[in-house]
């Protein structure tokens, strides 16, 4: 018995575009989401700010919350949690748990949108010591902040004066396993740091980094935006250790285009941590038996390389980041196309 | 410029402290290389001043070094500056200040439109009101020009000596009491210098070989102040503006025709903004519009092999490469080579935004001269002769031909080579 229904794992940008468009397209659609509300890590992580038309983010997900909750194709179940899957394309059997009550799923396609998490820094191989300095943060930490509007330094309360972003902390790194550049962080760091010049007017604000990478309108609409209008400063020659300096920072590394060596003290570092298949996501490869890559990202691309959203199991497809590192327009476009795949599968 | 530059030893052959001699290298020391603060503060000291804006705009991709003129013979580049500034430069007391000729190749190539041609003069500007050090040759032209109306410090009576020995009349439009087609601005170095009244005599003799109605200010012109003006003295140059416009105002013309890219500039660029619109050409648009004319006037071969500088404030500033190429391949005998910088990418003569005035300052800073190392790839290309087509080069060249060995390369303004063809040697 073949079955019609699109089952969408995972509640995040990805996840209700995913949802929401196979719906659109007239698809019957049940959409699993591991925590009790949707909207994903922008959500759970508290994300201040997107560096698409610098939209709030609670509010830009909820509206696309909003869009899945609202229509009559979409069911959304909580607290779920996939056990087991049989069958193959057109006519899968997933077991799942939901609130508590397992239940078996009849689908015909699958769309997995689990997404990534942040790279924990306790893993760089630098001494940044981010569990031993308090005033060493992360990306997440800082966009929690920002969103309070409450920058301060979590050593003393106060609001930092001189404050360094450190580039590429668990990205681009043989040693760590994660030898991809995580695309989003250069990105997040410059919008961040130009929210920071915005809360903090008297802060200097400066990026340490191997190569910016502000691919697209990126470059224009953020990364100039903050050297040329909010005086944020970038130093090529990225930070090799963070030592403490009385009640300070010390950063160590080599300016390399004045080759000279650097040691400046900071009131606050921030550590630009990539991203890395989220926990839900090499658990949802290991259960549905999808090829992952040596990263544990969801191996995408199909034989030829270009079916972007193809899985190594037909009519299971994958969305945004759960297949490498995305930011959000990537996330939601590769959403619409593994619905479209989703969909022309199950009307066949 | 040392706190800049990589790790130095000292070590000084004899030295005794409190009686105890430690020559040798017992008192060997290194410089401190470590940078121990970034000062962005000091990049937004220069953007925030009015047309220094740009400068906070760098994003150190480095295009700029390479065309810079400077950096071929020194250690220079508006690159450097921004990363200089942000690790506790401040330019307005930097020697860096003074080294920029506004020769605007590294504006061709700025992917972010930094624009040191506004830069420099505005932070050269603010520099002079805080009284911070201005290279005394540089505050002598400067006082020259406040006082005797030019750079040279030459007397303002004897602007117009040099007419006695034109070998043509050259009429001062006073004197004429009726309109000219053509006011000719002559320019203070062709004026003045002996190697300039040369080429101001032989455009005399061009001029009125091709019966042009035209007439001099003779007494009554003064310096343009369009380099001093890049050299950071604003308030000089509008007292020149102000000056100039109102004498140039008193006739009836109809078009101008300067001697100098650097009057091109200042009187078809920057003078609008004064309320001063006319037309103003360059001498080499003005005769290459009557090439047709001018050709069977230029009887006499010049079997030369010959090169062609750009003037900066002539190609780059001004868009005019085609016109000095033009009279040149008129010149019957005439091969022209060019030297592998050339129009857009030409290389400066190390005159413009001051340099004119500052080649001792400059050389305690590079390793040789802007102009020595342009007459070095002129004498490259086997070229008998570098012309030129602006007032500052042919004194800088022809001591730069000769200080690099190379005095068989003659240094001729176009006007000279024209004049050449028209009358025979």
């Amino acid at each position: 018995m073949s079955s019609n229904k699109v089952l969408v794992i995972g509640g995040g940008p990805a996840g209700l575009e995913a949802a929401r468009s196979a719906a659109e397209l007239g698809g019957e659609v049940i959409l699993l989401e591991k925590r009790e509300r949707l909207g994903g890590t922008p959500d759970r992580e508290n994300y201040a700010k997107l560096t698409h038309h610098w939209r709030d983010a609670s509010e830009a997900m909820a509206e696309l919350a909003a869009s899945v909750t609202n229509h009559p194709r979409v069911q959304v179940k909580y607290q779920a949690e996939v056990k087991g899957m049989s069958g193959s394309a057109g006519n899968f059997e997933v077991q799942i748990e939901a609130g508590g009550v397992a239940e078996s799923l009849n689908v015909g396609s699958i769309i997995i949108a689990t997404g990534f998490q942040h790279f924990d820094p306790g893993r760089a191989t630098q001494y940044y010591n981010y569990y031993s300095f308090p005033d060493v943060i992360t990306l997440t930490d800082l966009e929690k902040m920002l969103k309070e509007h409450n920058v301060v330094r979590p050593s003393n309360g106060q609001p930092p004066k001189k404050i360094a972003f450190i580039q590429c902390v668990g990205s681009r790194d043989r040693q760590i396993g994660n030898e991809y550049c995580s695309k989003v962080c250069c990105g997040i760091a410059s919008k961040q740091a130009i929210e920071l010049r915005e809360q903090l007017p008297d802060s200097k604000v400066m990026i340490f980094y191997i190569d910016m990478r502000m691919y697209g309108y990126w470059e224009n609409e953020i990364y100039w935006k903050a050297q040329e209008q909010h005086k944020v400063n970038y130093v090529k020659g990225v930070i090799s250790e963070v030592l403490k300096k009385g009640d300070q920072l010390l950063i160590r590394g080599e300016d390399t285009t004045m080759s000279r060596p650097m040691e400046v003290t900071m009131d606050m570092v921030v550590l630009s941590v990539g991203m890395e298949p989220s926990a839900g996501t090499r658990a949802i490869a290991q259960l549905l038996g999808v090829k992952q890559n040596k990263y544990g990202f969801i191996e995408a691309g199909g034989e030829g390389g270009l079916d972007t959203v193809a899985t190594s199991v037909p009519g299971i497809f994958v969305a945004g980041a759960a297949a490498g590192p995305a930011d959000l327009n990537d996330s939601i476009s590769s959403a619409g196309l593994a619905a479209a795949r989703a969909m022309a599968l199950v009307r066949a | 410029m040392a706190k800049y530059e990589k790790a130095k030893a000292i070590e000084k052959e004899n030295i005794v402290v409190d009686g105890i001699d430690v020559s040798g290298h017992w008192n060997r020391m290194f410089e401190q290389r470590t940078i121990f603060e970034y000062t962005p503060e000091l990049i937004e000291k220069i953007a925030d001043i009015p047309g220094g804006e740009s400068f906070a705009n760098c994003y150190q991709c480095a295009k700029c070094v390479a065309v810079c003129p400077v950096d071929v013979v020194g250690n220079y580049g508006p690159r450097k500056l921004y990363r200089y500034a942000q690790t506790g430069m401040d330019l307005t007391e930097a020697p860096e200040l003074w080294l920029c000729t506004t020769c605007a190749n590294c504006l061709r190539v700025c992917p972010k439109e930094v624009n040191m041609v506004k830069i420099m003069p505005a932070a050269r500007e603010q520099a002079i009101l805080d009284g911070k050090f201005v290279p005394p040759e540089l505050q002598q032209a400067f006082e020259n020009t406040a006082k005797s109306g030019n750079p040279l410090g030459q007397p303002q009576r004897k602007r117009d000596a040099w007419i006695q020995n034109a070998g043509v009349p050259v009429p001062i439009i006073k004197d004429l009491s009726r309109p000219v087609d053509v006011l000719w601005y002559v320019g203070s170095y062709p004026s003045y210098h002996p190697r300039g009244i040369d080429a101001a005599s032989a455009a005399a003799r061009i001029f009125t070989a091709l019966g042009i109605d035209f007439a001099i200010l003779g007494k009554e012109e003064k310096d343009d102040a369009d380099s001093q003006r890049l050299a950071g003295e604003k308030g000089l140059f509008e007292m020149m503006t102000e000056y100039n416009i109102a004498t140039f105002n008193k006739y009836e013309w109809k078009e101008m025709v300067v001697t100098g890219p650097h009057e091109l500039n200042a009187f078809k660029n920057v003078y609008p903004k004064y309320g001063f619109e006319r037309p103003v050409v360059h001498y080499t648009t003005f005769l290459a519009r009557h090439l047709d004319q001018l050709k069977p006037l230029l009887k006499h071969p010049v079997n030369k092999k010959i090169t062609y500088h750009d003037p900066c404030y002539l190609g780059r500033h001004n868009g005019e490469y085609e016109a000095p190429r033009k009279l040149l391949q008129a010149i019957p005998g005439v091969e022209l080579v060019e030297m592998g910088r050339n129009r857009e990418n030409g290389y400066c003569c190390g005159g413009g935004g001051g340099g004119m005035w500052m080649d001792s300052f400059t050389a305690k800073h590079t390793t040789m001269r802007l102009s020595e190392k342009r007459a070095m790839e002129a004498a490259s290309t086997g070229a008998d002769v570098l012309a030129v087509a602006c007032p500052f080069e042919v004194s800088r060249f022809e001591d730069a031909v000769k200080s690099t060995g190379n005095e068989h390369v003659g240094v001729l303004d176009i006007l000279e080579l024209l004049d050449k063809s028209m009358r025979g040697e």
